[in-house]
This record gives C-alpha cells, structure tokens and sequence, in this order.
C-alpha cells in the first residue's frame, strides 16, 4: 500500500444547488487494490466515481490522475449512442481512443453484431456494451458504476474476473455496489459514504463487521 | 481535428439510421418555404371580382363613331382582375362569402349615357372586408383608368371630327340631330367675295385667327387628356415563384431550421444519451463538441442548399425563364450556405448548450427561428426595431447574400459585407456556445 496512488481526490466536493451531493472527501486509489463504493441511495458515490472519472466537475477540490494513467468509466445509466448499433459504438468510441479495430471486444463480451440499435438491445447486453467501450483504451484504472446490476450470474463472474484481471496486472478498480457479493469476490478495501459523507474505510471483512453494514443491509 | 470529425461523422451516422426524422427534417422548412412562396405569389394572383350588367350591354357598342367588342375589351383592360359575369344576387351572395372580391355593377342607361358624349357614366364597386379589399379598390381604379384610356382616344377622335367641320365645313350630327355648317374655311371663301370694308377686314382677321388656333386643337385635347403618358416595357425577369427573394427566402428558411434545430438537438442528446460525460474526459473538448455541431449544421445545410439550387436552375432552365444567373453564380451562392450554415449551426449550438435536453432544444430552437423568420420578413422601412433585432442574427444577413449572388450584376457590394456578418456572428454565437456547453457535464 505504499505506492503512489493511480488516482487521488483531493477534498472534493459537489453541490446542485443548494443541494450538497458529496461533502469534502478524500480517496486515494492505488496499484492492485479494488475498492468498493458502498452507501444508499443518494449518497453520493455516482457522484464520487463520476468526478474520479473526469466526467463531471467538482465544485471544489481535485482530482490527480498518475502521470500516463489511463482510467476507464462505466457510468450507472448506459452511456452510448442508442440509435447506432453496439459495433458502430465501439468503433466510435476505440477511434476517439486512439486504438485499432474493436471487434474482439464484440466476441469478448459477446454483444450481438446483427446492426440493431443500442436501444433495442437487452438491459444486459447495453451494460456489456458500456463495459466494453470502458475498456477500450485499455485503462490501468477501471471505474465501475453499479455494473452488475443488470447481469445474470455468469455475466457477474466475468465481470469480476475482469475486474480481478485488471488489479493483478497493477492496475486498480473502483466498484460502486450495492452488493455484498460483489465486495466479497473482489473488493480489498470498502469505503462507505452516507449523505455525501465517506463515514466508513476499511478492509471488506472489517465493514462486513461494523454498524454500517447492519444498517446499509 | 480529428475528434470534432469523428463526432459528425457520427451524427451523420445518426441521421441515416433515424430516416423519419430526417425526413420531417427536410420536409418541414422546405414545406414553410414553400408556403411562404405561394403566398408570395399570392400577392400577385388575380382576385376575382365579379361583373354585373344591369344595362344588358350588347356584344358590340359603337362609341364616337368607333366599334367595341365588350368581351374583347374588358380581357384587354382587367390585366390584373379576373372578371366573372354573374347575375346581382348571385354577386351579392358571393361578395358576402367572400368567393368574390368586389363587386362591379353596370346600371341601367349607362351604354346611352355613354354614347351621348355629354354627361360621364357611372360604375359601381362595391368590396367586402378584409386585408385584400384596398388592393382590389387599387386594382378596379386601374380597371377604370385603362378603360378611360381605349374611350378617350375615341372621343378625342370624336372631338376632333367637330373641330374639323369648324373648320372646313360639312355636315354632322349630335345628340340625334343633323345640321350642316359652313365652316371657317367657307367663312374665308365668303368674306373674299365681300366688297373690302373696315368690318370684312376685321372678321377675316378673325377667321385667320381662329383657324390657326383650331388647327392646334388636337395635339391640345390630347394633351390636356392625359399630361403625363407612362410607356411600358415587358418585363423578362423571373416569375414570381422564382424571383430571387423567394428562392432567397427559401434557401434561409431552410438552412435557418435545419441548422439550429440540428446543432441545438445534437448537442442537447449527447448530454441525453449520457454520452457527454465519456467524451469530456478528454476525449473530446467542449469547444471539438461545439464545432461537431456546428459542422453537422454547414454538411446538411450544403448538401439541401445544393440539392435546393439544383432544382430551381432546372426550374429555370424548362421554364425558359430568362434574367439570373442559376448556374454561374452557383459557388458563390453556396458559399454563402456554408457561412449561413455555420452561423445557425452556432445559434443552435447555443440554445442547445442552454437548453441541455434535446426535446428542450427543439421546442426552444423552434420558438427562437420562428420570429426570426418572420422578423426578417418585415422590411426595415417599415418597422425600424424589426431590422435592427433581425440584424442580430444570420437570417436576413444569409437571405441578402443569397438574393445578391444569385441576381445581382455586381454582387460584392452586398456579399461581401453580408458574408462578414454572418461570420462575425457565427463567430460569436460559437464562443457563447462553447461558453455555456459546459452546462451539459454539469
């Protein structure tokens, strides 16, 4: 755990309004560690991962991403184009990424390649595509945003073998979840946020242990 | 460059897949451009104005010794009326529906008190309400005026048969009565064969005057009759459905809607699709976003101006319509569509960064071109502040530049400083585009 983290929050915070989403927070992700984003609804872990990601702004504190770390998002809501089919998406999104011909991830993933818009694919299939494009750039970091929500079982252990994947490599993941299972097969380290307030951080068995977890469950 | 390309090429992509919405796209400002060239040339259309004889005018009236066809001469002179015989009831029926515009009654005596040359005959015009009465009131006094034209050189003729036996004598007839004069030049004759006195040398000097002042009479009748003569030239330019502001008109229009509905809705669904938060993380930046948009705007707005142009030049072409330059002036006219592309491609960027939401952008994007449409349809003469508000966003610069390049001999003086405008305002609806776009990420 002494290495130099891939990505740090440094006192970020957001607010919408008068509403606060996520108080002053810290998080430091380092090489082969996976950690789990816990909390319920409106607690501010999409919020969290999505200003780890870069996608939005915070409204004051920073971000610090390693020097030549390339970080992977898998928003909640799916996050690509509806009316282009899952191949013109990834060829879409690899070219914006600056690398070569993304069929492998159609096979990988097993995404239907018949030219069907997104919008007409399963809510399975369109979280697989999300998590394919999150892929692409073949990112050190992989932020995951409720990615199992969606999947039946044999999806999930592929996901968490990707996941496990990336953190052997010497990469890290971050894992928003509402899912016990999901901390236990892969997550290291647990950190838990009510009200925009990170109010627990720890290993998975110590949260599996504490207050919080009674009162999340 | 290569991302904001990548970006249109997608939206592009896009477009093809969604062919109901391309087609609604296309179709709806070219059918408001269309409609605004019917009324365009509704403006020039004949109302139809009917035509009751109370006097049973016959087929053919002789008039000052001339013969009228009746039907031939009220084609010759209703140039800008259509002219429908009807019974009185069956007018005053239609004038109150409104499938006639007005309403001409020939009373009872009229072709009599016409013939009598003594006392003016009267028409009668009645109007219905309504926004084309004063133009049909206009249209019936030049009906009349054109009419006074074909009599008057009859009775100017008539006129002049009476002077003519003032002066030369002979025998003539009016109103039903013949006599027979013996004229000024008889009067000379008679006085010659009189003994010289102080009294014949009076009255011949008398004569001698008068005919001299007789002799001018006709160029004097006619020109007291009409002082000023207006002569007219046929025109050969373009028909109204071509003239240059309608395919003006309708080249903004439809570069106008599609470009800011485009770029506003574009912009506004990549924040739907949630696409927005990928992209920013450093794949592409908000101003690479904005010029997508505004890209997507000129590539659709090139390839309808083209295909636009295109069909008015064969229009032109099996019309035989002369005056224009269709095809010369072809690349001139559509740079003009990729400047006025760009510019209402950047409003639109703009309503689309404020909007956020791409149902939001359109209904936004619609209510913002619809007064502008119609605010650069005002002529600035008329309602100063209706320029001035116009003059603030491409439309008009974009129909100016149009109707010069595609008619205008020397077509710089205007396209130049039009083309100016529409990039000094492209230029800056795109930096408050890019401004506001970082709204979609928040």
């Amino acid at each position: 755990m002494s290495a130099a983290p891939l990505l740090a929050a440094r006192e970020v915070s957001r607010t919408f309004g008068d509403h606060v989403a996520l108080a002053p927070t810290s998080v430091e992700v380092r090489p082969g560690e996976v950690v789990g984003l816990v909390g319920p609804n409106g607690a501010g872990k999409s919020t969290l991962l999505a200003i780890l990601a870069g996608a939005l702004p915070p409204t004051s504190g920073s971000v610090e991403l390693g020097a030549g770390v390339r970080a992977g998002w898998m928003p909640q809501r799916p996050a690509h184009y509806g009316r282009l089919s899952a191949r013109q998406n990834l060829e879409l999104f690899s070219r914006l990424e600056g690398v070569g011909d993304p069929s492998a991830f159609l096979a990988r993933f097993e995404l239907p390649d018949d030219g069907r818009p997104a919008t007409a694919l399963s809510v399975g299939n369109r979280q697989r595509l999300d998590l394919a494009i999150s892929l692409l750039g073949d990112p050190q970091v992989l932020l995951l945003d409720e990615p199992t929500a969606a999947l039946d079982p044999r999806q999930r252990r592929r996901l968490w073998e990707t996941a496990a994947t990336v953190r052997d490599e010497g990469g890290a993941v971050v894992i928003v979840t509402q899912h016990v299972e999901d901390l236990e097969h892969v997550a290291d380290r647990v950190v838990a946020l009510i009200d925009g307030v990170v109010v627990f951080t720890g290993t998975v068995p110590e949260y599996l242990r504490s207050e919080i977890a009674g009162a999340l469950r | 460059m290569k991302a904001p390309l990548l970006i249109l090429r997608k939206d592009l992509l896009v477009l093809r897949r969604s062919p109901a919405l391309l087609g609604v796209l296309i179709a709806y400002p070219l059918v408001i451009a269309l409609l605004i060239g019917l009324t365009a040339a509704y403006a020039n259309a004949k109302p139809r104005v009917a035509f009751v004889d109370l006097d049973g005018i016959p087929p053919h009236v002789t008039v000052a010794g001339h013969s009228f066809n009746v039907d031939h001469l009220i084609d010759d002179v209703a140039k800008n009326v259509e002219i429908v015989r009807m019974s009185q009831s069956q007018a005053e029926q239609q004038l109150r529906s409104g499938r006639v515009a007005a309403v001409v009654t020939v009373p009872k005596g009229f072709v009599a008190e016409l013939k009598g040359l003594v006392s003016s005959p009267h028409l009668t015009l009645a109007t219905g309400t309504g926004g084309i009465t004063p133009r049909v009131r206009q249209q019936m006094q030049a009906l009349v005026y054109n009419l006074n034209r074909k009599l008057q050189s009859a009775f100017i003729q008539a006129d002049l048969q009476y002077v003519n036996l003032l002066l030369n004598g002979g025998s003539g007839t009016v109103l039903g009565h013949k006599f027979s004069i013996l004229g000024l030049a008889g009067t000379a004759e008679q006085l010659r064969q009189l003994p010289p006195s102080e009294q014949r040398a009076k009255i011949q000097d008398f004569v001698h005057d008068a005919r001299l002042a007789l002799a001018l009479t006709g160029n004097a009748i006619r020109a007291t009759a009409a002082p000023i003569e207006l002569d007219e030239v046929s025109g050969e330019g373009r028909s109204s459905a071509l003239s240059a502001q309608v395919q003006a008109y309708g080249l903004a229009i439809t570069i106008t809607f599609l470009g800011v509905l485009l770029a506003a809705g574009a912009l506004a669904a990549e924040r739907d699709e949630n696409a927005i938060g990928r992209l920013v993380r450093g794949l592409v930046g908000f101003g690479q976003l904005v010029a997508a948009k505004i890209g997507l705007a000129v590539t659709v707005a090139f390839g309808l101006g083209l295909a636009l142009l295109l069909g008015f030049g064969i229009a032109v072409e099996i019309g035989d319509v002369r005056g224009g330059q269709p095809w010369q002036r072809l690349p001139l006219v559509m740079l003009g569509v990729v400047l006025a592309g760009a510019a209402v491609g950047a409003v639109g960027a703009l309503i689309g960064a404020l909007a956020r939401e791409s149902r939001t952008a359109s209904l936004v994007g619609i209510l913002v071109v619809l007064p502008i449409v119609f605010l650069g349809l005002v002529p600035k003469e008329i309602v100063p502040a209706a320029g001035w508000i116009s003059d603030a966003f491409p439309f008009v610069h974009a129909v100016r530049f149009f109707a010069s390049a595609l008619y205008d001999a020397s077509p710089w003086d205007v396209v130049l400083p039009e083309g100016a405008w529409l990039i000094g305002l492209g230029a800056l609806f795109g930096v408050l585009a890019r401004l506001s776009a970082r709204r979609l990420a928040a």
